[in-house]
């Protein structure tokens, strides 16, 4: 069979894929920021010698862990509106979704990263007069940090590529702008082959430059 | 705000929910299966010193690994019929795209493995007039396994939640019917949180497993 390519069609409607590329980066960004702040939340939760704060925080984490993405997005924006009584933005769906399920994995990371860190440690500087904040800001996190690069830009890298599942809530990210532009134009060869591109530049250049951060920070300690 | 829980709709739509955990598994191991051996070979590909063999595998491994799942499902949905000018049906699609996901990332897991095995041993192996395929069999191989099953069975986890995304293609598995019931009766909260619960119970024996299989290695080093 011969396939008459017509990318002409696809470049015409540029403008609406970089539309959607923003909508991802956005997206993304957002999601890490607030991941992050919950994962180290959480990791501290798991960390402590309460019950009342670990049990919760496991629970959490293996509950995320062991669900899938999209489940996590259709139940903020069709099951939790129902609960607390107001709906959200596609956006403010999605948000909630990727930060609080890749919170889970960052906690993880903070978690791997602060145990690693030998107890006599912990007991030295609490000898020296340390409390627990002190000791966590200046003696464990800033050796910790330099060791969860790695894993957190791994899961930084999975989390871009969830953002994709945005689009089922119609929230104008990457995929979602595809559909739009195949369903004016119809030539999903193009129009999907295109975004596979454009998805896959972003992602292949972050990672390459992250691993260079990683490689300068690994030689500095 | 009150909100008063219906829980005989769980109870009825349990047995629909059931028929689509049962495609949901047959999803999960027809991809894991075909992903393993379709990985295997390409990792021999990608460990050959042919630059015809090695450069198209890298290249496969790195599309795989640098868009996100649910854009592949879509393109062998909607845009890999035309080159094959044939309509595939959304369990085909599905099973195809996130068998060829599976195969590149268990290509990475078992190029790991073969290359941590110290290269003396394959020239220890030829000198004893043990052709390639014989030293892969018989040495490389019966070493590595023991130590590429936790990532594995990792794979295998992820796999299990990213089938969840063949429910945006309308295969009719478990998240499918989720979404169908849950605007049927207009109950999303009583049916996505049991779908959630469903699937953690799926998956969560399997990453309990894991974990303890990692345990344990790392104790037996």
């Amino acid at each position: 069979m011969q396939y008459q390519w017509d990318f002409a069609a696809v470049w015409h409607h540029i403008d609406m894929l970089i539309v959607g590329l923003i909508g991802t980066v956005e997206l993304a960004l957002v999601s890490i920021v607030l991941g992050v702040i919950v994962g180290f939340v959480v990791a501290l939760m798991r960390l402590s010698h309460r019950r009342a704060l670990r049990t919760p925080a496991t629970a959490f984490v293996e509950f995320y862990r062991n669900t899938p993405p999209i489940v996590h997005f259709f139940w903020f924006f069709y099951a939790l509106p129902i609960v607390i009584g107001l709906s959200f933005e596609p956006f403010t769906a999605a948000v909630l979704a990727l930060s609080t399920q890749s919170g889970a994995f960052y906690a993880e990371v903070f978690r791997g990263g602060i145990v690693s860190i030998e107890r006599g440690q912990w007991e030295g500087a609490k000898a020296l007069g340390m409390n627990y904040r002190a000791v966590l800001r200046r003696v464990i996190l800033p050796q910790a940090l330099r060791r969860m690069v790695a894993p957190f830009v791994d899961r930084s890298f999975e989390l871009t590529k969830t953002t994709a599942l945005a689009s089922s809530l119609a929230y104008a990210e990457l995929l979602y702008q595809a559909m739009q532009v195949n369903s004016i134009t119809y030539r999903p060869m193009e129009v999907y082959t295109t975004i596979a591109i454009m998805y896959f530049i972003v992602l292949f250049a972050a990672s390459n430059l992250m691993r260079l951060v990683e490689y300068r920070l690994s030689r500095v300690g | 705000m009150e909100y008063t829980w219906d829980f005989k709709v769980i109870l009825d739509s349990f047995p629909l929910l059931l028929r689509g955990l049962v495609v949901t598994i047959e999803l999960w191991i027809l991809a894991f299966a075909i992903g393993l051996s379709l990985g295997f070979a390409v990792s021999l590909a990608r460990v050959s010193s042919r630059g015809w063999l090695n450069g198209p595998a890298i290249g496969y491994v790195e599309l795989f690994r640098n868009t996100p799942v649910l854009v592949q499902l879509i393109w062998f949905y909607y845009a890999f019929p035309i080159v094959l000018g044939a309509q595939l049906s959304p369990f085909t699609a599905a099973a195809l795209s996130l068998t060829l996901n599976t195969s590149a990332y268990c290509a990475e897991i078992f190029r790991g493995g073969i290359v941590s095995i110290a290269r003396g041993q394959w020239e220890g192996a030829k000198a004893i007039g043990m052709t390639r395929a014989m030293t892969m069999r018989r040495v490389i191989l019966p070493q590595v396994l023991k130590r590429m099953l936790p990532a594995f069975t990792n794979r295998g986890i992820e796999l299990a939640k990213v089938t969840s995304l063949a429910s945006l293609l309308a295969v009719n598995e478990l998240m499918y019917q989720g979404r169908l019931l849950s605007s049927t009766y207009y109950r999303p909260l009583e049916i996505l949180t049991v779908v959630a619960l469903v699937y953690f119970v799926l998956i969560y024996p399997g990453s309990y497993l894991s974990a303890r299989l990692e345990r344990r290695l790392a104790a037996r080093d």
